[in-house]
C-alpha cells in the first residue's frame, strides 16, 4: 500500500530558510550564481531537506500518519534514517514523493514500522529514496 | 583548503562544535522543517511523554551533520547517507560533529559520521557516501 504526499515546489526561499535555521553557512543554499559557479544548474537543497517535502506538501507526513498508519505522529521516535541521492533536488523542481510501509513488525513490546519513501520530480526521475525506521511509543498518563 | 581527495583512510575531515542548543534553534527548525511535535519546543508536552525536557528531532542533528561536508559540495555529491539515533539531544549539551575515512575507492569515500554531546555519548552514528 502506498500513500502519495502532495506534488511540493521546491521554493528557493524555503531552501534558504532550512539551511538557516540549520546554520549551513555555504551560500550555495541561498545563492543562485555560487551554486551555479559550483557546478549546479541552480540551487541545490541540503542533504536532508526531503523531511521539509515529507511535513510541508498539502498531504503531508501528518496525514500519513492519521489516516493510513492509524498511529498518532507525536507518539514516535525516530530511530534511523537514511537517504539514497540520484539526482540533485534543486529550487523550482516539483517533488512527488511516495511513501510506504515496507516492513512492521512488533519486538521487546514496541512496535516498529519501516518506512520507504521515493522522490521524484517534474520529470519522473527518482531524485531521492528515503528510508526511516519509526518506534511507536506508549503514551504515559 | 583541503579538498576531500586529499584525505587518506583513517583521516578526520575538521570536527565541528555546535554551540549550546537553544529552544530557538529547535523553534527555528521546527518552522523550516515543518516537524511540529510539541517535544521539541514545549516542556509540559516533552514531560507528558515522560522525558526530562525538551529534547531535539533527530533531523536536527542529521541535518546539522551534514555540515561537516558542506565546504567540499564544489568537489562532488553526497551519495548515500545513513545514520542510526543513538541518544537524545537535550537544550544546553554542546554536539560535536565527526567525519571518518573508513574506505577510498576510486570515486567514492566512504565515511563514518557521528555527533557525540559534551559526556562524549553518541547521538547518531552511521555512514556517509561521497561521490567525486
Amino acid at each position: 500500500m502506498v500513500f502519495d504526499y502532495a506534488p511540493f515546489l521546491i521554493e528557493a526561499g524555503k531552501i534558504k530558510e532550512f539551511a538557516k535555521a540549520l546554520q549551513l553557512e555555504n551560500p550555495i543554499y541561498r545563492d543562485e550564481e555560487t551554486a551555479k559557479s559550483a557546478g549546479y544548474r541552480g540551487i541545490p537543497v541540503p542533504p536532508t531537506f526531503m523531511t521539509v517535502i515529507d511535513f510541508w506538501n498539502d498531504r503531508n507526513f501528518y496525514q500519513f500518519f492519521a489516516d493510513f498508519l492509524k498511529l498518532n505522529p507525536n507518539h514516535v521516535l525516530h530511530g534511523e534514517q537514511s537517504y539514497e541521492y540520484h539526482k540533485v533536488i534543486l529550487a523550482g523542481d516539483t517533488i512527488a514523493a511516495q511513501v510506504r510501509v515496507k516492513e512492521q513488525f512488533h519486538k521487546k513490546g514496541k512496535n516498529f514500522f519501516l518506512l520507504e519513501t521515493i522522490y521524484r520530480n517534474q520529470w519522473n526521475e527518482i531524485t531521492a529514496v528515503g528510508r526511516a525506521t519509526i518506534i511507536e511509543i506508549a503514551e504515559v498518563d | 583548503m583541503n579538498r576531500i581527495t586529499d584525505f587518506q583512510e583513517g583521516d578526520s575531515l575538521p570536527p565541528i562544535q555546535l554551540a549550546p542548543v537553544t529552544r530557538l534553534d529547535l523553534i527555528k527548525y521546527a518552522g523550516a522543517s515543518g516537524d511540529f511535535n510539541p517535544i521539541h519546543t514545549i516542556d509540559a508536552e516533552a514531560e507528558g511523554a515522560g522525558l526530562p525536557g525538551i529534547i531535539a528531532h533527530g533531523m536536527w542533528t542529521m541535518g546539522n551533520l551534514a555540515k561537516i561536508f558542506t565546504p567540499y559540495l564544489e568537489e562532488g555529491f553526497i551519495q548515500d547517507y545513513a545514520i542510526r539515533f543513538k541518544g537524545m539531544v537535550f537544550l544546553e549539551d554542546v554536539i560535536t560533529l565527526k567525519a571518518t575515512v573508513v574506505e577510498k575507492k576510486q570515486r567514492q569515500v566512504i565515511f563514518q559520521v557521528q555527533a557525540v554531546n559534551q559526556s562524549d555519548k553518541d547521538v547518531l552514528k552511521g555512514d556517509l557516501v561521497f561521490l567525486l
